[in-house]
This record gives C-alpha cells, sequence and structure tokens, in this order.
C-alpha cells in the first residue's frame, strides 16, 4: 500500500516538472500560435483581437495553473488549429499508435525469443557469428532510414504494400493493420537486434553459473535446463529492456508515422509544435510521460512474476 | 508448466493469423465512382467559414467549394457566378448584382438576396474591429432592390471593388458555417480527419458545368521527401508544386509533370529601415550585383520568369516586363556604388529564411555566392516558418530575408497597398513619398487607364527605389498522373478540380 502510495506521489511530482518544463519552453521559444495561424495576412490589429481571445495576453503563471487545473480536472482543452477538443483529437489518433507499435511489439518480442535462444545455444557456430554482424548492422540503423529502405524495396519495387495509402481504422480494420505492419517492422527491426543480443549474451552468462551445473547433475537434459532454468533468469534484463523500448518506440513513432503517412499521435504532435498549438502539445506529452511512468511500474510487477524471489520485498 | 506453454502457442498462433487474414482482406472495396486522390503538403485550417479563413493551402482547396457573385477564370477574368449579371455606375460607386435563377446551395436550398445581403454584411461587419473583407469598410449601403437584384453602394468609388465580390455566398440559414460547409460550388465538403485526408464529393445540381471527377481525397503529405515515392507508388494520382529535382525523378514514370508559374514576387526582401538597406545606393548595389539568370538556371533549368519589381505576369495589363531588365549584372557599377555609399569594402548582413521553403532557401545560397563578388558577405540564418513570421513579417526585427508574396485578389492593389510607407503589412519599412502619392492616386482615379497608370508608376518607383532585390515568379510544377487530364493554372493561389478528368 504504501509502495503504491509512493509511486503515485512520486507520478504527479514527475508530471508536474515535465508539464512545466514544456510549457516554459514554449513561452521562451519564438513564434506566437496568434500569428501562425493569421499568417502573412496578418495586421497588428486582427493579432491583437485573436492573442486576446485565445487568452495569451494572460500571464505566464496564469495560464499555466489555469491550464494544469483544467488538465487534471480531464479537461484537455481545444485546439487552436483544428477547433476541436484536444481530447476528442487525441482518442481518434490514439488507437493508430497504440497498435502500430502493438504490432512492433509483437515482432520485437517474437524474433528476440526466437534469434537470442537460438545464438546462444549454437554460441560460436556460423548462424551465431552472421547474426551477431547482421545485429551491429540493424542497430546502426536509425528507424526512419529502415522505414524509407522499406518503403522503397517493399513498397515500390517487390509493391507488397503501397506507401502512403494508410486506410483508416474506421473504414477497413484489415487493411489498417496490414498497413502498419511494415512501418512497425521499420521500428522493431533495431531494438529487436539489441534484444536478441543481450539474450544471448545474458544466456550464455547464466550458462556458466552454478546453479545450471546443479541443473545438469540432476540429470536433466539440455533442453530442460535452458527452457526451465537459465532462461528465466536471463529474461530479467530483457524484460526491463523491453520496457524501455517499447516506450523508446512509443517516442521514435513520431518519426515512423512522418515516413510513412500514418496520421498517429506523433504527426499531431509534430505540427502541433511546428503550429504552436500548445493544449494539443501539452496534453500529449503530459499523456507520454504519463505513459512511460505505467510502464516502468509495470516492468518492476512482471519482475516480480518473472523472479518470485523479488515479491517480498518490494 | 506445460497448459502456460500452450496457451502461449496458441495466443502466438492467434496473432499471426489475424495479421495474416487481416492483410488478404485489405483489397480495395470495388466501387464504379470516379475519384482522384491528390496530396497536399499541410492539414487545412480549424474553420470552414470560408470568410475567416486565412491560410493559402485552406483557400486554394476552398475555391472548389465555395463562390461569390462573380468568380475568376484561369485567363484572370471575373466572370458571374451567382449572379448572373451586374452594373457598374459611372462614377464606380453603385454596383447591382441579378442573381442567377436556380442557383442552390449544397443543402438544397435555393440562393436568396437574403443570403447576399446576409454574407456581404457579415464580411463588412465592424463590431469587431476591422471587417472580415478590408476593403468592405468602403460599403455605404447594401440594399435588396428586389428578389433578384442586390444594389451595393459604397462611400468612395472604387474600381477594384468587382473583384472583392469572390467573396463567398453562404447561407443566412446556417449558424454553425465554422464546423459545416455550404457553399455554391461544383463540389460539396464531405469529411475531414486530422492530419490523414479531407474528402469531397461532386455537387450534382451545381449550376454550371459540373464537375466531372466524382470523389476528390486530398492526402496530407507532411514529409516532402515522401511525395515522389506516394506518387510513384499510386497512393496519391496528383501533386500541386513539386520541386525541380522532384520532377526529374518522376520522368519515365507514369507522371506527366506540367508547368505554370506560382504567382508569387519571390525577392530578397531589404529591411530598408536597418542599415546599410537604408541607402538607395547599397540597395541598387545588391541589385546590380545579383544574376537573376543563374539562380533561375540553377534553381529549376531555367525555368521560371525574372521580374522587376512586385507584379508578377499572370497579372496582365499592371505588368511591366521591362522593369525586369532594369538591372542587369555589371559588378563595377555595384562596386561604385558601394563605394559613394561608404561601403568601399563592403559590409555583412544577416540573411533570414523560412527552412521550410527550399525554393527560398536555394535562391538565398545562389545570391550569397553572387553578392562575394562585391565583398558583401550574408550569413544565411535559417529559421521555422513561425519564428519567420513573429520575428521578421511582423517584428520587422531582420535585415534580408528571402521570400515569396502572393496576392490576394486579382488586383493590382493586393500586391502594391503593402509598400505604402503607413500600411500595417509594410515589413520592409518601405518609405516613399512619392510611392504614397502615386498609390492614392491610382486608387482615386477614375477610369482604368489612369488607374492603371498610377500602378504602373509605383511598380516603377518600387524598381527604381531597389525597394527589394526582385528576383523571379517561380516555375510552378504540378505533378499528374497520366490517368488524368485537364489541369488549369490560374493567376491566382487557387486549385480548380472540377476541370480534372479520367482519360479514357
Amino acid at each position: 500500500m504504501k509502495a503504491i502510495l509512493k509511486k503515485l506521489i512520486t507520478m504527479i511530482i514527475t508530471l508536474f516538472i515535465v508539464s512545466f518544463l514544456v510549457f516554459l519552453a514554449f513561452s521562451v521559444i519564438p513564434g506566437d500560435p496568434a500569428l501562425s495561424k493569421l499568417g502573412t495576412q496578418a495586421t497588428p490589429e486582427a493579432l491583437e483581437a485573436l492573442r486576446e481571445e485565445m487568452g495569451l495576453n494572460e500571464p505566464f503563471f496564469t495560464r499555466y495553473f489555469t491550464w494544469i487545473g483544467s488538465f487534471f480536472t480531464g479537461d484537455m482543452g481545444t485546439s487552436y488549429s483544428y477547433g476541436i477538443p484536444v481530447s476528442e483529437l487525441i482518442m481518434d489518433k490514439l488507437p493508430i499508435t497504440l497498435v502500430l507499435t502493438g504490432i512492433a511489439l509483437v515482432i520485437m518480442m517474437v524474433f528476440t525469443v526466437l534469434l537470442g535462444i537460438y545464438a546462444a545455444r549454437h554460441e560460436g557456430g556460423i548462424i551465431d557469428r552472421i547474426l551477431m554482424v547482421v545485429n551491429q548492422i540493424i542497430m546502426a540503423v536509425p528507424a526512419f532510414f529502415a522505414g524509407i529502405i522499406i518503403c522503397f524495396v517493399f513498397g515500390l519495387i517487390l509493391k507488397w504494400f503501397t506507401p502512403g495509402a494508410f486506410v483508416s481504422y474506421e473504414k477497413d480494420f484489415g487493411g489498417f493493420v496490414a498497413y502498419l505492419i511494415a512501418p512497425a517492422v521499420a521500428i522493431a527491426l533495431p531494438k529487436c537486434a539489441m534484444a536478441s543480443k543481450l539474450l544471448r549474451s545474458s544466456l550464455i552468462e547464466q550458462g556458466n553459473m552454478d546453479y545450471i551445473r546443479t541443473a545438469y547433475s540432476r540429470g536433466n537434459t539440455t533442453k530442460g535446463v535452458l527452457y526451465r532454468h537459465a532462461l528465466r533468469n536471463a529474461m530479467i534484463p530483457v524484460v526491463t529492456f523491453w520496457a524501455m523500448a517499447y516506450t523508446d518506440m512509443i517516442a521514435g513513432s513520431v518519426v515512423i508515422e512522418q515516413v510513412f503517412g500514418i496520421p498517429g499521435i506523433g504527426r499531431i504532435l509534430l505540427t502541433g509544435i511546428s503550429n504552436r498549438d500548445y493544449p494539443v502539445v501539452m496534453a500529449i506529452i503530459c499523456l507520454l510521460a504519463l505513459f512511460i511512468i505505467v510502464a516502468n511500474t509495470l516492468v518492476d510487477l512482471i519482475y516480480k512474476w518473472i523472479d518470485p524471489r523479488m515479491r517480498d520485498n518490494g | 508448466m506445460k497448459t502456460k506453454r500452450r496457451l502461449i502457442l496458441l495466443v502466438s498462433v492467434l496473432m499471426t493469423l489475424t495479421i495474416a487474414l487481416s492483410a488478404c482482406s485489405g483489397d480495395k472495396e470495388d466501387s464504379n465512382a470516379s475519384e482522384i486522390t491528390i496530396g497536399i503538403p499541410q492539414d487545412i485550417e480549424d474553420t470552414l467559414d470560408p470568410h475567416k479563413i486565412l491560410a493559402a493551402g485552406t483557400k486554394e482547396i476552398f475555391f472548389n467549394i465555395y463562390e461569390g457573385l462573380v468568380k475568376p477564370d484561369s485567363d484572370g477574368n471575373l466572370n458571374p457566378a451567382v449572379a448572373s449579371d451586374y452594373k457598374i455606375s459611372a462614377d464606380k460607386k453603385v454596383y447591382t448584382f441579378t442573381l442567377r435563377d436556380g442557383v442552390k446551395f449544397h443543402d438544397g436550398s435555393t440562393v436568396t438576396v437574403e443570403d447576399v445581403k446576409f454574407s456581404i454584411d457579415k464580411c463588412a461587419d465592424t463590431s469587431n474591429g476591422e471587417p472580415l473583407v478590408a476593403a468592405f469598410s468602403n460599403i455605404e449601403n447594401v440594399a435588396v432592390v428586389d428578389e433578384k437584384t442586390i444594389e451595393i453602394t459604397l462611400a468612395n468609388p472604387d474600381s477594384d471593388f468587382l473583384s472583392y465580390m469572390t467573396t463567398a455566398i453562404i447561407p443566412a440559414s446556417n449558424d454553425k458555417a465554422d464546423s459545416v460547409a455550404i457553399g455554391t460550388g461544383p463540389y460539396k465538403y464531405v469529411s475531414r480527419s486530422p492530419q490523414e485526408n479531407i474528402i469531397l464529393a461532386r455537387f450534382d445540381e451545381y449550376w454550371g458545368e459540373k464537375a466531372n471527377i466524382e470523389k476528390v481525397t486530398l492526402q496530407i503529405i507532411a514529409d516532402s521527401d515522401m511525395i515522389v515515392m506516394n506518387l510513384r507508388s499510386g497512393a496519391i494520382d496528383m501533386f500541386c508544386r513539386v520541386s525541380a529535382a522532384q520532377a526529374a525523378e518522376l520522368s519515365g514514370t507514369s507522371y506527366k509533370v506540367l508547368e505554370g508559374t506560382m504567382n508569387l514576387v519571390q525577392a530578397m526582401y531589404l529591411n530598408n529601415a536597418v542599415a546599410p538597406f537604408d541607402d538607395v545606393r547599397v540597395r541598387q548595389a545588391l541589385c546590380y550585383a545579383v544574376d537573376r539568370q543563374e539562380i533561375l538556371d540553377f534553381m529549376a533549368d531555367g525555368q521560371g520568369t525574372i521580374i522587376g519589381s512586385s507584379m508578377y505576369p499572370a497579372f496582365g495589363k499592371y505588368y511591366m516586363e521591362e522593369l525586369s531588365t532594369y538591372y542587369s549584372k555589371d559588378i563595377d557599377k555595384a562596386k561604385q556604388l558601394l563605394a559613394d555609399a561608404g561601403y568601399a569594402d563592403g559590409f555583412s548582413f544577416t540573411l533570414t529564411v523560412p527552412s521550410n521553403y527550399q525554393q527560398h532557401i536555394d535562391t538565398a545560397q545562389v545570391i550569397v555566392e553572387q553578392l562575394k563578388d562585391i565583398n558583401v558577405n550574408a550569413k544565411i540564418e535559417l529559421v521555422e516558418w513561425d519564428t519567420w513570421l513573429s520575428e521578421v513579417y511582423s517584428g520587422r526585427n531582420y535585415e534580408a530575408t528571402v521570400v515569396g508574396v502572393d496576392a490576394s485578389q486579382l488586383t493590382a492593389s493586393a500586391l502594391l497597398k503593402r509598400f505604402n510607407s503607413e500600411a500595417g503589412n509594410n515589413f520592409i519599412n518601405f518609405n516613399s513619398k512619392a510611392y504614397d502619392t502615386a498609390y492614392a492616386n491610382a486608387l482615386a482615379g477614375i477610369t482604368d487607364e489612369e488607374q492603371t497608370s498610377y500602378y504602373k508608376e509605383c511598380e516603377r518607383i518600387l524598381c527604381e527605389e531597389a525597394a527589394n532585390v526582385y528576383i523571379q515568379d517561380l516555375a510552378c510544377l504540378v505533378a499528374l498522373s497520366d490517368r488524368y487530364a485537364g489541369y488549369e493554372f490560374y493567376p491566382l493561389y487557387v486549385q480548380d478540380f472540377s476541370k480534372l478528368y479520367i482519360v479514357e
């Protein structure tokens, strides 16, 4: 109970700090949402009227506390550039980003386990070496570059999918999921490479431990030892990495959404920043921060499930 | 342990199957409706109210949805639209419009004189300060004569007034104009999804020649690197304003690249209020040092039109071609002018360029190289568009910038008004008594010849005073799939989708 309370307080403080910093950053950088709306047709009178209407003439702290007050009561305000409630906008776009990163997560987990175990079991073998080299290369490739290559090879040459032909999930869910596979692969690839390398070395390390020798001496088979004993322990650093990688993927989807023309949260965030659409940017960043905090808490819980020794003292 | 493993296996098999199966079902739905998907670089604005729209990118699309009493065509003429006829009194103070019979709004109702009066009154309303259409502050009275006729009386004669009657006519009954788009144009608004697309459908009860294609999807492509990829993959059929490099990448594909002009005055705009640009000799020296042809060659293989003042060729009678050769490259003369102004050893300045416009960045880079010949060192500073608007355009806190300025109406004043010393949007701080007088005379002019000659005088002053280093009206390249044809260039910043058709 105490632990949960502690977590909750940390979460609120973190949110406060994040939101304050973002708000501060926006009032420091040049650019004015009212002017951004009016563009080159702006006249001083029209600008002043719009600033007043948007509440931009209020002092910094007044604006901040008004915003944070309504945020905690669930009102995220109205988007400057779309004129619809921010919550509606986010609810509309969130499923896209969640499905995208969800697919990427599944791809990453499946391939990490398969490749990691294979490489560890055949340590030093030719496949293991090739995997290591390929891993090095993939690790060095940023997701957006992988995205462009995937678009070019699988989209334009092999024609497995049509780059840019995103289908909305409301219209055709199957087509929507199908379109997201290629970008999900692009996000998952670098993470997959890192995670499988981690699992491999972690497994090899476990293999040299005393308890494994004991397990063998009890007459267990190689397979049994590997899956029932070594894997369980070897998974702990990998799960931590997965959690970090997933939050990273959410953040990284900003770039990949741009490359594949996916109108998700990242796209909204990016255009929000360039249009100085504060309500949208603030809400998304705070939600991302919240998400990362929650994800970290979940990892703690998963540890306890994998390793019973961690269960009591949390 | 066994059951758990089985469960994991089951889940992963199910997941793979779902993904695989949904990939198969993702085939396009079959429909016989003719449609086209057009890529646009940014989302449209929040409001759908045609009188409140400000962004050029939104206006050019809404040209298909809304119409005024008159409507521009691709030759720059104003043709009757919602009105079938108009009369202008000899003193240019009374404009009488006759409504066209049976013009329908997208909601099926018929356009009445009340709707016209409502729309004009709404844009002339000064209760919130400035009227929505600045030129409407001149309106003295809008009178409904009979159920087909409306008469607009102006306080002062204005021969440009007709071009403002392109202002959209919307139904008086629509009290949610911000979110419900009802116009009279060849296309009606169907839906939008932020950062994804905007969908338009043909309006079958349109009064004029109906559009050819039934459904237009405007797909937002925020990343300019993906334009060519999306064209080649077939995700979009058309993209307006591709760069010369992108056009080159499309050669040999099933896309044709059409060439027109952008209708922008691209120039190195100089802040006339800061040293050394407050000295006319320095400004002239820069004009003599810049080789415009070289810029055109570098940027787009020579495509584009060199200009010499704030006017571009699409304006027809107002455009003065002779000004484009007023300054030809002459390094000696430039050096002499600089020496006279006391800058024999040259000087340095910062050239602020908005980072989202590659064509302006390219031009700036060539200018920087060319100015080195006269010992002038320019340093390019790239800024975000938003920063540009607040620092350069609104704050006038800059030395020089390269950008393009467009005209919102087909009138010379749309381009020339801003150089009045008192104009609120005179971002270059141009200050010339002669100019102010000539511009005032143009506005007060009764005959068309008189006005045109004063506007031309304005242009000549801008050129001779070297208000800015005028460069070009950029080439506008439109990529269109060869399954479609009928694209027309306008002398205004608009896109007309109604003329597009599918090639059989």
